[in-house]
């Protein structure tokens, strides 16, 4: 154990902290009463977390930029020697600062939020499995460790998707879940193979070491980046993997928070700006990164405008804003992606805990066309929804602001075509993001059987805490045009290499950003205009709406075409296989071959005719020939 | 000596049960012996290192009782006696059925199955091959289920032709051993079979081998026997018995027709990944559990032979590794739907759900197995096929790809049958259901323990399998240089 | 012993192999042709007789006694195929009151 941070010994005990919530909450469950386990396991991901904070500090002070801690020998075989070992470096401390802090708030959260829940102990202690294998993602100091993670999350969002395993439409969420995740966990692994052939070793320094010395655009080097992407896209829910985003609301809201907004889904961004060394010799992937990135914001953004689940808006969302982290991949601006990664944790996670105090507050209602008028009822919820929505949309001067406009400037400096899409899909994400503000929380309310009331302190304590992450969260980047010193790139990039760019000029980047203002205000106005002043509540279930909008609503069919090309022909196929090729062709050849023996013996037997004399001649002939046969031969 | 102690200790145990009339005597017994071999197995591999050792007992025909074991042989050991005395415990049921008999059965088939895995000896080898069918014959026959009879006789009738094939192969190359002939495994290693006759020769071996694995297109008797057989026939099958197949391939066709196996090899990887695939899709669809992990089993079991045919280091690693992992993770798997076959009734998919309201207890233990089969990480499953698909892609990165989609189809069947038996709103035909008892745990909390113990430190494992795979490395070579020399 | 060795070669070869086969050849043709079980059972007997007198005269030709234990073997059998086939014949003529071979024509699939 080389210790070249000081108190890096300690760093093994973050992910063990949420290991032995797990293990006691789990063996314990039927035992633990009342908040046992809940504040159980949000002390515990909270002394993970305060570990991490005395790791950053150290770190920060002794100057130096990674330390492994390695446990033990995991997989030998052959050449392959893959250690059981965590990495600490500038990038994985900031995941662990996002992880635990933003995790053990969501636990505190759900103290309140699951409280009536008759399995709240299983809750935390899947919740802490989660955050265990989280850790170990951010941790590991190769990519197998990584993968551990990267599958455990997937498994664990598995779990907690179906936590409400009574309903078949939820248990089917998770599995289309898993099974996503799946199809882009198989093309890392085959990635995390040809990195091993390639530098006979999967261990993060190793390869980046080695890496350098390669050039630019080699056919391996594409191949293997391609291969990660294809677990990034599965991960992140990017197109095409990323309709079990959507399904995945089937959750608890803290979930959803935890899982598919602020963490889970953000490990593709995590591992490309991890790998940002072997994506930099690949120009290709970039770009696809790019296109990916691009189209998955713009689309999941327009299919956000027509939907009226409060969470399925939110998912969207995170979709859309997951493209926009990829976009800023594909731009080579790593630091800019984990950056809006660190802020749309703060803002999204309080999007998700806010709808859940609504829907809580709403006893259990979902849809946005039933709510309405719950300004004064929740005036809590509603101010730290509000500065989410801010945040979001990219208002000056939340935290959501400085993390897009670094993206959209990276876009500008690329090819202004990048930058005029990906303004658009903004513009959209805070139409929707309004309608969704003025539906909740202005006009009447509409479901007259309900009370909604404000949630616990135990639930609004976290939600202010990230509101006011939401807003000052920005403050850690302040680009050199305002002033700042963009501190948190500068932090990164001792870790991730970012590709170098021409820097746009002042004047041209104010004039962008003033635009954008513009336009932003302008919408703002418009979802203000259509929801407040003439409070239009969207169409119900089977009113009749345009061709186009109803397109939107469906999501463009995709879970229908999904299922026509794949689910459908697999099942066709199973049954083609059984009924057919194994049951009417393999098996029936096999019998005939049984079969055929004793046909023949039919046929032999008819020899046997029963007659003393003919069995003698036949034998004296059979000897006969065979005497002769010999003399012959 | 220690050898014919492991070998004899389950036989002639099983013998003296005969005469006892007591059920639970008769259980304890056959437990305390199948416990005692597995803990001398356990020393042997602690005290005993080195890869050879034999014990040379007695000479017969030219013919010799040679027991040794090397690397392959000791994970093969070690599987056996892990799950037999699992297999044993699983029978302390209410069932009172010629208990004596089940019990003397099963340490037979324990006793062959050692002596395939210690015969250094091809001839000896396939004395004991053939005997393991005797007992596993009457396991099925008589604890079987619907239709045993047909298809215990097509089993029987299918497995025996395949070995018809093996013993011709074992003859002919009896006759080609030089000065007084011999059917030792080490005269075998050292002959030089000219090209075109080991291309056929491979086949004559190798049929038996992948009838008794089984690979596509062998596979036909495989599915409708396990679904008819017995709790404990199943195990036996599933857990172990497949895996004779794995070792005699491993055994003969490496050493003895090397240049056969790589002229083949191609082929005979596209025949296991065809069956990987089409087992997988087979599995999505059936409504049968017992059905469903049998085409499961086929699939990983057709994963490893494609390991063992990718030649090289971690195929062959993960392939030893994966035969433990696997015979521990089916078992545990049979068991629980046999469990739930018993609490519920019915092996039926469409009759099932929401059983966890009732077993929660159940549900969290299948859903560990089930990890363990589609291999999460953490899980031994992961490391295996890890290793594995390391290895295929080796060979080929489309092999690789193809092989791995395993991981996602297995998730597919695997949690649609788990979310089908356990899930969903709680049914009412099954409020009566009792949750794991006692006797359960026994059985499935070392067995999962096993699964995700080796998950998490395999490698004690692997370095058990390390020398061995080196020298049949050795002996394949990169690129087959080696064999060239031989020939030549 | 030796004196019946050398008494035995006294005798060319040549007549006792022609001799065996004329024997030998009628047993066959009994067989073959005769219909009457007991003629069959003793027809047999001729072929058997007709190989010992052939071994007997080889054994002493070779001067190697096998040949001579190998006849004691032969008419042991025999003597045992005989008292199984004469059981045979009996009950034959108990159950159809016949020896006619063609009659036992109920062996057969």
């Amino acid at each position: 154990m080389v210790a070249s941070i000081p108190y890096i010994t300690l760093a093994w005990l973050v992910p063990a902290f949420p290991l032995l919530g797990f293990l006691i909450t789990g063996l314990a469950k039927n035992r633990l009463k009342n908040n046992q386990a809940g504040i159980l396991a949000s002390t515990l991901v909270s002394l993970s977390f305060l570990i991490s904070v005395l790791l950053f500090f150290t770190m920060k002070s002794s100057g130096q930029e990674s330390a492994t801690l390695t446990l033990f020998n995991w997989i030998s075989a052959g050449d392959m020697k893959i250690p059981f070992a965590f990495m600490i470096d500038h990038l994985s401390i900031i995941m662990m600062l996002i992880v635990t802090g933003v995790g053990s708030l969501i636990h505190i959260y759900s103290i309140g939020y699951m409280h009536d829940d008759e399995r709240v102990n299983t809750f935390f202690a899947q919740m802490n499995l989660f955050t265990f294998s989280m850790l170990l993602l951010v941790m590991g100091a190769n990519y197998l460790i990584l993968f551990i993670g990267w599958e455990g999350v997937g498994f664990c969002s598995y779990l907690l998707i179906g936590f409400w395993f009574k309903n078949p439409d939820y248990n089917y969420a998770a599995r289309k879940a898993f099974v996503m995740n799946r199809i882009g966990d198989l093309g890392f692994i085959l990635g995390i193979i040809l990195l091993f052939f390639t530098f006979k070793s999967v261990s993060f320094t190793e390869v980046f070491s080695q890496a350098a010395t390669l050039q630019t655009g080699a056919p391996m080097i594409t191949l293997i980046t391609l291969l990660l992407l294809v677990g990034a896209v599965g991960k992140s829910a990017q197109i095409p993997l990323y309709t079990w985003l959507p399904d995945a609301m089937a959750g608890p809201t803290p979930v959803s928070a935890l899982i598919h907004a602020a963490t889970m889904v953000t490990a593709g961004i995590y591992m490309i700006a991890r790998s940002s060394i072997l994506y930099n010799l690949a120009p290709i992937t970039l770009n696809i990164i790019i296109v990916i990135g691009l189209a998955t914001a713009i689309l999941a953004a327009i299919v956000g405008l027509r939907q009226n689940d409060i969470k399925k808006v939110l998912a969207y969302s995170t979709v859309s804003q997951l493209g926009y982290m990829f976009l800023a991949l594909g731009l080579g601006a790593y630091s800019a992606a984990v950056f809006h990664l660190t802020t749309h944790a703060f803002f999204k996670a309080l999007l998700f805990l806010g709808a859940g105090s609504i829907i809580h507050a709403m006893g259990g209602e979902q849809d946005i066309r039933k709510m309405g008028g719950l300004k004064k009822k929740m005036p809590v919820t509603f101010l730290t929804f509000l500065t989410a929505t801010l945040a979001i949309s990219g208002i000056p001067p939340f935290s959501g602001f400085f993390s897009k406009d670094q993206i959209l400037t990276d876009a500008f400096e690329n090819n202004p075509v990048l930058y005029v899409l990906a303004l658009g899909g903004a513009l959209i994400t805070c139409f929707y993001m309004f309608r969704l503000l003025y539906l909740v929380f202005y006009g009447n309310q509409r479901l007259s059987t309900s009370h909604p009331h404000e949630s616990p302190r135990v639930m609004t304590i976290p939600l202010i805490i990230l509101s006011v992450l939401s807003v000052f969260g920005g403050f850690l980047n302040i680009p050199s045009l305002f002033g700042g010193d963009s501190g948190f790139s500068e932090f990164l990039h001792k870790t991730i290499i970012s590709k170098i760019t021409a820097e746009l000029d002042n004047t041209t980047e104010i004039g962008l950003i003033i635009a954008s203002l513009i336009l932003l205000g302008l919408v703002i106005l418009l979802a203000y205009r259509t929801y407040v002043k003439k409070a239009v509540v969207p169409a119900k279930d089977g009113e009749k709406i345009s061709v186009f909008g109803r397109i939107i609503a469906n999501k463009f069919y995709l879970d229908e075409i999904y299922s026509a090309v794949f689910e459908k022909p697999f099942g066709f196929l199973s049954d083609f296989f059984y009924n057919q090729i194994e049951t009417k062709i393999l098996d029936p050849i096999i019998d005939e071959i049984g079969i055929l023996t004793s046909r023949l013996g039919d046929l032999v037997r008819k020899l046997q005719q029963g007659i003393m004399s003919f069995y003698f001649f036949a034998m004296v002939a059979g000897i006969l020939l065979f005497i002769i046969f010999i003399l012959i031969v | 000596m220690i050898l014919i102690i492991i070998l004899l200790l389950p036989i002639i145990t099983g013998l003296l049960l005969l005469p006892l009339k007591n059920p639970a005597t008769v259980r304890i017994i056959a437990l305390t012996a199948a416990v005692a071999n597995l803990l001398i197995t356990l020393g042997l591999i602690i005290s005993v290192p080195s890869a050879t050792y034999s014990v040379n007992w007695t000479h017969f025909m030219g013919t010799q009782f040679t027991l040794g074991y090397d690397g392959i042989s000791l994970i093969m050991i070690l599987l056996t006696n892990l799950l037999f005395p699992f297999i044993i415990l699983s029978g302390f049921t209410r069932s009172h059925i010629k208990i004596p008999v089940l019990n003397f059965l099963i340490l037979f088939t324990q006793s062959s199955l050692l002596g395939v895995f210690l015969a250094q000896n091809a001839f000896l080898f396939y004395i004991f091959w053939e005997l393991t069918l005797i007992p596993v014959y009457f396991i099925l026959l008589l604890w079987g289920g619907e239709n045993r009879r047909a298809i215990t006789l097509k089993f029987f009738i299918y497995t025996l032709t395949g070995s018809l094939f093996l013993l011709f192969g074992i003859i002919y190359l009896f006759t080609l051993t030089p000065g007084l002939h011999t059917t030792d495994f080490s005269a075998f290693n050292q002959l030089h079979i000219p090209a075109h006759t080991q291309n056929w020769l491979f086949w004559i071996l190798f049929i038996a081998f992948a009838i008794k694995m089984p690979v596509f297109p062998f596979h036909t008797w495989q599915p409708s026997t396990y679904t008819m057989a017995s709790k404990q026939g199943v195990m036996i099958l599933a857990g172990v018995m497949t895996k004779m197949g794995i070792y005699g391939a491993l055994r003969f066709l490496f050493p003895i027709v090397p240049e056969g196996v790589l002229y083949w090899q191609n082929i005979v990887i596209a025949l296991c990944l065809t069956g990987v695939i089409y087992a997988s899709v087979i599995a999505f669809r059936q409504s049968n559990i017992k059905r469903l992990i049998a085409f499961s089993s086929m699939a990983h079991i057709s994963l490893m032979a494609a390991a063992m045919f990718a030649l090289n280091v971690y195929s062959l690693q993960g392939l030893l590794f994966q035969v433990i992992s696997h015979g521990v993770t089916i078992v545990a798997l049979f068991y629980l739907v046999h469990l739930i076959q018993e609490r519920t009734g019915t092996l039926e998919l469409p009759q099932m759900g929401g059983l966890k309201h009732v077993a929660p207890g159940m549900a969290i233990l299948l859903l560990m197995a089930v990890l363990g089969s589609i291999a999460l990480p953490m899980t031994s499953g992961f490391v295996g096929e890890f290793l594995i698909i390391t290895g295929l892609a080796k060979q080929s990165l489309w092999v690789a790809l193809i092989g791995g989609t395993t991981m996602i189809l297995g998730a597919i069947y695997m949690l649609y049958a788990y979310q089908r038996i356990m899930l969903g709103d709680s049914n009412p035909a099954f409020s009566k259901v009792q949750d794991i008892r006692v006797l359960d745990y026994f059985i499935l909390i070392p067995l999962i323990a096993v699964i995700f113990v080796l998950g998490i430190y395999p490698q004690p494992v692997l370095d058990l399998a390390e020398a061995s795979v080196n020298s049949m490395q050795k002996l394949l070579g990169p690129a087959g240089e080696v064999i060239s020399q031989l020939t030549h | 012993m030796k004196e019946i060795s050398s008494a035995i070669q006294l005798i060319p070869l040549e007549n006792y192999i022609g001799l065996s086969v004329a024997l030998f050849s009628i047993g066959m043709m009994g067989v073959l042709f005769r219909r009457n079980t007991i003629a069959i059972l003793m027809c047999l007997e001729l072929m058997f007789n007709s190989v010992n007198l052939l071994l007997t005269a080889f054994s002493a030709y070779h001067s190697d006694p096998s040949g001579q234990v190998f006849v004691f073997f032969i008419m042991i059998v025999a003597a045992a195929e005989v008292a199984v086939g004469l059981a045979i014949v009996v009950m034959m003529k108990r159950n159809v009151d016949s020896v006619d071979i063609n009659l036992l024509n109920r062996l057969k699939w």
